[in-house]
């Protein structure tokens, strides 16, 4: 089904930067980009947070829509990613490009000063409307932006999300319905999901450790990535970034918010993805974990790779740059891992050290220059949700 | 029309908690309001679930699968969690905290979570969300059972949305399920077409959902509007 789909073009944006140069040099360098979380409002605890550094003009009209947090977020991306889906648009027709867009939050932040206003924060942009609170907020004014007129499609699955909107991205290549699709993803921070992880007794009280020994939970971050895949043709072959060689889904059927302890689920979707790139578990180069930083999630995708690969794979966990963007998490590891295909090279896991030893995987804690050619990305969530994606840096027909 | 996808309808099941059936909703006569049965979970997976999350339930569990090969499932709302994010917002605004409970449960694909943990299922699942989520439920369901060669089971809820967020104003919460496969199974073909469409009016969720059911109770073919595909053509589903 994921045979030579080709991304023609990749943006992200998160605390490390606004544009892909910023973020891929300093997610290579490993700088540190958070801030305490009174940056973005007085929280009756610590933890940190990965705030979106303020948007540099661009000299265009932004989205056509309510300028909400998540809408600035989104823009991000989107202006980076609009001279590919032009293109992409001269080749095949704005009505041929569609667009799948995957969020945990939302306009959430926006309903939040709304209907919990706090004189600390800005009040809700302009008049509060419903249509701002949804997971397509800005669906329609991203569509305008590009100039596409695809079919429109929204998705949430927590933290998976962007990767079940690839994979639906995909389906509408495989069937016909597109020749193109912009899969998007966005989320901004908000408050509700900083109480809740808190309340979880998920958050870290200072930056997130994945895989380390004293790791103790998450760092929440604000980010979007997006990615413009292509039916694989001559002429996309010419534009493309990378391949999406295979994708996989699965269920934990253990339980809502805890991972089965043995990563079934993580195990059933690393195994789909690979049986669908055609490649098996020693063909991959590295791993780009789901790696959240809290005990149990860390130990059991551990498990997971573990049972999958059957030798230490080097690993690493983005989120120790980024902060977990939540519905963005997939994707944005996904545009890093493609930079890592370009550079030849694996980002660090910051503060990793001194790792967990009784994980049994290879927790790449430095910079490393690789020979890179396949990467497996994965992406966990709540309700048992995970989806792994494998990204090539050549067709698999070649 | 230009048709999109054609497959095997194997069954539907429909909800709501203001009429008896599809047919009652289709004509417009109301019951006392009702709440779903949900017996999918047991007591102590029912805490805090919203109306939404049992509404989902409620029709997932009114159709047979087989276990052995648990179908994929497939989520659609156009609101999600809308009540629950209510009463978190409120809860921090109010105690500076809100309930690990409630926020574990506030997620868009919370029924799915349920769903495969209820029924021991690790089948992919997703969650297909916005205003034009019932017909972009059906499009990803349909191009999955394709795709795959397997049942998908598509579920479609919404609950009522709280007042205080000024949004749609339908009072009954609403659901209903079906079961595709294949268009090599046996069962209802069911085809999905696109047409050209002027407007952009939201189509009442309730009605969609229960002309949909009601046409595949009676065995009586129908068109049925499902939403917005893209600017200017909606999708339809044709039962012949």
């Amino acid at each position: 089904m994921t045979d030579g789909l080709a991304i023609t073009g990749a943006a992200v944006a998160n605390c490390l930067g606004t544009d892909n140069p910023t973020v891929f040099d300093r997610a290579f360098a490993g700088i540190e980009a958070f801030s305490p979380a009174t940056a973005f409002f007085e929280f009756p605890f610590s933890t940190a947070l990965g705030i979106l550094p303020a948007l540099e003009a661009s000299g265009d009209d932004g989205l056509a829509c309510t300028p909400t947090r998540v809408a600035n977020v989104a823009l991000a991306s989107v202006r980076q990613l609009r001279p590919a889906v032009r293109a992409a648009a001269l080749r095949w027709g704005a009505r041929r490009i569609a667009y799948v867009f995957a969020s945990s939050t939302g306009g959430l932040e926006e309903t939040e000063r709304s209907l919990a206003p706090d004189p600390r924060l800005p009040s809700s942009s302009g008049g509060y409307r419903y249509a701002d609170h949804g997971i397509d907020a800005t669906s329609a004014a991203v569509a305008r932006y590009f100039g596409i007129e695809g079919a429109c499609m929204a998705l949430s699955t927590a933290c998976s999300s962007s990767f079940k909107a690839l994979a639906s991205a995909a389906r509408l290549i495989h069937h016909g319905l597109a020749d193109a699709v912009v899969v998007g993803s966005a989320d901004s921070l908000c408050r509700t999901t900083v109480f809740g992880f808190h309340s979880l007794g998920l958050l870290a009280p200072t930056a997130t450790t994945p895989f380390a020994l004293g790791r103790c939970g998450i760092t929440l971050g604000e980010g979007s990535a997006y990615v413009l895949i292509e039916r694989d043709t001559e002429v996309t072959r010419g534009h493309a970034l990378g391949w999406i060689a295979g994708m996989g889904a699965a269920s934990d059927a253990f339980h809502h918010t805890s991972p089965h302890p043995d990563g079934l689920g993580g195990q059933l979707c690393m195994r789909q993805a690979l049986d669908r790139a055609g490649l098996t578990p020693n063909d991959i180069d590295y791993v780009s974990a789901h790696g959240t930083g809290t005990r149990l999630n860390d130990t059991a995708e551990a498990v997971a790779v573990s049972r999958v690969f059957e030798r230490p794979i080097p690993l690493t966990a983005t989120k120790s740059l980024t902060g977990h963007t939540l519905g963005s998490a997939g994707l944005t590891s996904l545009v890093l891992a493609i930079e890592s295909l370009r550079r030849q090279e694996i980002p660090a896991t910051l503060r990793a050290t001194p790792v967990d030893d009784t994980l049994g995987v290879a927790i790449v804690d430095r910079r490393t220059p690789a020979r890179l050619q396949h990467v497996l990305v994965n992406a966990f969530g709540f309700g048992g949700s995970n989806a792994s994606v494998v990204v090539s840096q050549r067709p698999r027909r070649s | 029309m230009t048709p999109v996808a054609s497959v095997q309808l194997l069954g539907a099941s429909f909800f709501s908690t203001h009429h008896a059936s599809a047919h009652d909703a289709v004509a417009g006569r109301q019951r006392d309001v009702t709440a779903p049965a949900f017996k999918l979970l047991v007591a102590r997976a029912r805490r805090f679930t919203s109306l939404a999350t049992q509404l989902h339930l409620e029709v997932c569990g009114a159709l047979p699968v087989d276990a052995a090969e648990p179908p994929i499932t497939v989520f659609a709302t156009c609101h999600g969690e809308i009540q629950t994010a209510e009463t978190l917002v409120a809860d921090f605004h109010t105690n500076a905290m809100v309930s690990s409970a409630r926020f574990a449960l506030s997620v868009h694909n919370t029924p799915s979570g349920l769903y495969s943990v209820a029924t021991g299922s690790h089948a992919p699942s997703t969650t297909v969300t916005g205003a034009n989520a019932i017909a972009m439920g059906w499009l990803e369901a349909a191009l999955t059972a394709l795709d795959a060669g397997r049942t998908v089971l598509l579920s479609i809820a919404d609950e009522p949305v709280p007042a205080v967020f000024q949004g749609p104003t339908e009072p009954a919460g609403v659901a209903a399920a079906f079961l595709l496969a294949p268009a090599s199974a046996t069962g209802r073909r069911a085809q999905l077409v696109t047409t050209p469409s002027t407007d952009d009016l939201d189509l009442p969720t309730l009605l969609v959902l229960a002309r949909a059911v009601d046409a595949w109770t009676r065995e009586e073919p129908a068109t049925i509007a499902l939403g917005a595909l893209h600017p200017g053509a909606r999708l339809e589903l044709r039962l012949p």
